[in-house]
């Protein structure tokens, strides 16, 4: 841009000079090219300057510039798709994950379930084994006491018994005459004879 | 030991079975046994003159009515208990009287392993067993 405004002033300095030179005889477009200083060759001196600096510019500078440009815009864009890609396998790792989650939910509850009746069925199990061992244990301590029951009823039958007989066996060792015995024997002796 | 004393008590019956007279233990055969069994000592002299005891024992109780009594008991009883016996068990029985007064009154008569009781005290047992 620099060399192009040096070139322009060098073309002005020559066209005013060469204005005052001729003065009233231009007219018309050579008169305003005059004052314009416009110059065939300089024009194109300047569109071929301008073309090389352009052709330079666009060769070494715009060129990788754009170049760098597109290249970090596909960064841009991959990393963009990258985005859109992890965030569509995060949606679908969420969702993944929640099916997941729902599915234990359902077994857990279904476990928690299962773990509830069975110990319901257990305590209910435990419980009537227990009260048919208080039956059972009630029912043989009724018949043990029964039993208890009727041997001291046998005891003190036995007992008295013993008593009553050891007390006839004395009453009657002191009371009975030796008439009443040997009358008892000859008795005795005829009943054992006679049989 | 149990050969032996099979052995033994078969010698003991043959000992035995010389000893009987008339179907009796006779006291001459006895003393004929054991003078033999003195002279000619058999195996075992001992278990085989225990068996021989206990047989003659056994058929002297056979042919003895042990009259246990409380109180006096007189001849004529004694001598009918006798012959009851003798005519019950076919050979002749003895009666010997032994007195017991634990029978309070009455008669117990044994006869080898029979037992006759009209007793008391038997009365009472049965009746302390019935209750």
């Amino acid at each position: 841009m620099l060399s192009s405004l040096l070139i322009f002033a060098q073309v002005a300095v020559p066209a005013a000079e060469a204005a005052a030179a001729h003065g009233e005889a231009a007219t018309g477009i050579t008169k305003i090219t005059q004052d314009f200083g416009i110059s065939v060759p300089n024009i194109l001196a300047q569109i071929l300057s301008f073309s090389l600096v352009a052709f330079l510019l666009w060769k070494f500078a715009f060129k990788p510039v754009l170049a760098t440009l597109d290249e970090r815009q596909q960064k841009i864009a991959s990393g963009l798709q990258y985005a859109e890609e992890m965030k569509a396998k995060l949606e679908a790792a969420q969702q993944e994950s929640a099916v997941i989650i729902k599915r234990a939910q359902v077994e857990a509850t279904k476990i928690v379930d299962e773990a509830r009746k069975s110990a319901k069925d257990f305590l209910d199990r435990q419980t009537q084994e227990s009260v048919a061992k208080a039956n059972d244990i009630l029912v043989k301590a009724q018949q043990a006491i029964e039993l208890e029951h009727r041997k001291m009823l046998a005891d003190a039958r036995t007992e008295i018994a013993r008593l009553v007989v050891a007390t006839t066996q004395r009453v009657l060792a002191r009371e009975l005459s030796e008439a009443d015995r040997t009358r008892y024997n000859d008795a005795a002796a005829r009943e054992l004879t006679s049989v | 030991m149990a050969a032996h004393a099979k052995k033994a008590q078969q010698f003991a019956r043959q000992l035995f079975k010389m000893s009987l007279a008339d179907g009796a233990v006779s006291a001459e055969r006895v003393a004929g046994v054991l003078a033999y069994v003195g002279k000619h000592r058999p195996a075992n002299p001992v278990m085989v003159l225990k068996a021989y005891h206990r047989l003659v024992a056994a058929d002297l109780a056979r042919g003895q009515a042990v009259v246990e009594h409380a109180g006096s008991l007189n001849d004529a009883a004694l001598a009918a208990i006798a012959a009851a016996m003798t005519g019950r068990y076919g050979r002749k029985v003895a009666a010997v009287a032994r007195q017991n007064d634990a029978l309070l009154a009455g008669l117990r008569i044994r006869v080898g392993d029979d037992t006759y009781e009209s007793s008391v005290a038997g009365q009472l047992a049965t009746l302390a067993a019935s209750v």
